[in-house]
C-alpha cells in the first residue's frame, strides 16, 4: 500500500534538485517528465524545419496539452524511473527511532523524573510540616498570651490593693490631723467660752457691787434725808 | 526556437529557488536494511538537548530553585498534572511515559522550527524535525498501543477484554476497529500537521523570502506545542480509558 502511495505521490511532489538517479536528457537538466520528453522530442523534429511557424507552435501547444495529459496518468513504470518521494517509506528508522525512545525515556526517568519528583515530594512534606509545626507553636503563644494575661491582672489586682491601702493610710492620718484639729479647736473654744464666762460672772459680779452702790444713790435721791 | 530552452532554464531557476524536498532521505544502510539519516541524526540531537539540559538543571536540586531547576519543576509539574486529569490517582507510573512522549515530541517539533539546520547540508534529503518522518510518528504511536493495552491488562487480568462487548456486544467490530485507529490517528495527526507546517513555511519562504513567512512561523512554533500537548494528551487519555473500571 504504501508503494503505491508512494508513487501517486511522487508524480506530484519531485522537484528538481531531487533527481538524480536516472540518466540525464543532453540539454535540459530539468526533471524527466514525460511533458519535457515530449517537447524535447517534439524540438528536435523542429530542427529540421529551422522556422518556427504558428502552425509547429500550435501543434507544439497541442502536444504539450497531451503531455499534460500523458504526465496525469503517467505509468507506475514511469514513477518509479523517477526517485522514490517517499513519503510514506517504512523501514528500519522505525524500531531504531522506537528503541531511541524507550532509551531516553528509561534515561530521562533516571536523571529528570524520578530525582525531581522525590526531590519535591519531599520538599512539600518539609513545607508541609513546618506548617504544622508553625500551627502548634499558635498554640504555645496562646498560652504565653494567657500567661501575660494573668500577669497583668496580677499586676493591675497588687496595684489596686496598694492604692486602697494607701487611700485608707491617708484617709486615717488625715482623720487623726482632722481630729487633732477638732480637738485643739475645742480645747481652745472650751478655753475661751471658760474666760468668757469668768468675765461673765466678773463682769456680773461687778455690777452686783455697782448695783448695791447704784441703788443706795438712788435711794438717796430719791429718799431725801 | 530557443523560446523552449529559455523558459525551462527559467523554470530550472525557480526550481533551485524554490527546492521544495518532500520525502527525500538521506539513506543509511544498516546490515542490508535502509534508514533515514536525517531522522535518527536530528532525533539524536532531540535526545542530547533533553538529557543534557536535564542533566544540567537537576544536576544539585536545591530547596529555594534556581532559574533551571525551577523551569524542569514547572515541566514536570505540568506533565504530572496532564497525567493526573487524564489517567486519575494511579497516574505515577505513568509519569515517564507520558512526560518523555512530550518532550520528545515537542522538542522534536520545536527543533524543526527553530534550529537553523538548512545550513548543515546533506548529501541528500535535509534535516527537519524527526517528527516529520512518519517512522519517528509511528514509533511513538505503537508504544502508545502497547502501553494502554498493557495497563489495562495489568489492573484487571482478562476481564480487560470485557471492555470490548461494552456497552453492547454489536459495538464488538467497532471496539476492536478502534484499537487500530487510535495508533494510526495519533501516528497520522502528528505527522500530517508538522510536515505540513514545515512545507508552508518553507513554500512561503521560497516565494516571499521576507517578512511574510514570519507570521506562519509563529502559527507553526504555535502548531507544535499543540500537536506534543494532544499527542501526550490522547496517550494518557487512552492509558486512563484503559485502566478505569467499566460498569
Amino acid at each position: 500500500m504504501s508503494n503505491m502511495i508512494m508513487a501517486s505521490s511522487s508524480k506530484t511532489l519531485i522537484t528538481s534538485s531531487s533527481i538524480q538517479s536516472t540518466p540525464k536528457p543532453p540539454k535540459f537538466q530539468l526533471p524527466q517528465f514525460s511533458t519535457l520528453k515530449i517537447r524535447n522530442h517534439h524540438h528536435h523534429q523542429n530542427n529540421k524545419t529551422p522556422i518556427l511557424t504558428l502552425n509547429s507552435l500550435k501543434s507544439s501547444a497541442a502536444i504539450a496539452t497531451a503531455a499534460a495529459t500523458v504526465l496525469t496518468m503517467a505509468p507506475p513504470s514511469l514513477a518509479a524511473e523517477i526517485e522514490k518521494a517517499a513519503l510514506f517509506d517504512f523501514n528500519l528508522t522505525l524500531p531504531l527511532i522506537m528503541a531511541e525512545f524507550l532509551f531516553l525515556m528509561v534515561a530521562l526517568d533516571k536523571i529528570y523524573y524520578t530525582p525531581l519528583g522525590n526531590f519535591m515530594d519531599k520538599r512539600d512534606a518539609e513545607i508541609r510540616e513546618k506548617l504544622s509545626s508553625v500551627k502548634d507553636t499558635s498554640a504555645e503563644v496562646k498560652q504565653l498570651d494567657e500567661q501575660a494575661a494573668a500577669i497583668m491582672r496580677a499586676a493591675r489586682a497588687e496595684i489596686s490593693a496598694a492604692l486602697n491601702q494607701m487611700k485608707k493610710e491617708t484617709t486615717a492620718e488625715v482623720e487623726a490631723k482632722m481630729a487633732e484639729g477638732r480637738k485643739k479647736v475645742e480645747a481652745e473654744l472650751a478655753e475661751a467660752l471658760a474666760a468668757l464666762e469668768k468675765q461673765k460672772d466678773e463682769t456680773i459680779k461687778a455690777l452686783d457691787s455697782q448695783i448695791a452702790a447704784l441703788s443706795d444713790e438712788i435711794v438717796k435721791k430719791v429718799l431725801p434725808i | 526556437m530557443n523560446v523552449l530552452p529559455c523558459s525551462v532554464n527559467t523554470l530550472k531557476g525557480l526550481y533551485d529557488i524554490s527546492s521544495v524536498e518532500v520525502g527525500q532521505h538521506f539513506y543509511w544502510q544498516i546490515g542490508g536494511f535502509q534508514v533515514h539519516a536525517q531522522v535518527l541524526i536530528t532525533s539524536w540531537v532531540v535526545i542530547a538537548i533533553l538529557l543534557g539540559s536535564a542533566t544540567i538543571a537537576v544536576r544539585n536540586p536545591q530547596t529555594i530553585p534556581t532559574d533551571g531547576q525551577n523551569f524542569f519543576e514547572y515541566v514536570l509539574e505540568f506533565i504530572r498534572d496532564l497525567s493526573k486529569t487524564q489517567i486519575g490517582e494511579e497516574y505515577g507510573p505513568w509519569v515517564p511515559f507520558i512526560g518523555t512522549m512530550f518532550l520528545f515530541i515537542f522538542v522534536s517539533n520545536w527543533s524543526g522550527a527553530l534550529l537553523p539546520r538548512k545550513i548543515i547540508q546533506l548529501p541528500h534529503g535535509e534535516l527537519a524535525a524527526p517528527t516529520n518522518d512518519i517512522n519517528t510518528t509511528v514509533a511513538l504511536a505503537l508504544p502508545t498501543s502497547v502501553a494502554y493495552f498493557y495497563a489495562g491488562l495489568t489492573k484487571k487480568g482478562l476481564s480487560y477484554f470485557g471492555k470490548y462487548i461494552q456497552p453492547t456486544p454489536i459495538l464488538l467490530p467497532i471496539n476492536i476497529l478502534e484499537d487500530f485507529t487510535k495508533p494510526l490517528s495519533l501516528s497520522f495527526r502528528l505527522f500530517g500537521n508538522i510536515l505540513a507546517d514545515e512545507l508552508v513555511v518553507v513554500v512561503l519562504v521560497s516565494l516571499v523570502p521576507s517578512v511574510v513567512p514570519i507570521p506562519v512561523m509563529f502559527l507553526g512554533l504555535f502548531t507544535s506545542g499543540i500537536q506534543a500537548l494532544i499527542f501526550a494528551t490522547l496517550a494518557a487519555a487512552y492509558i486512563g480509558e484503559s485502566m478505569e473500571g467499566h460498569h
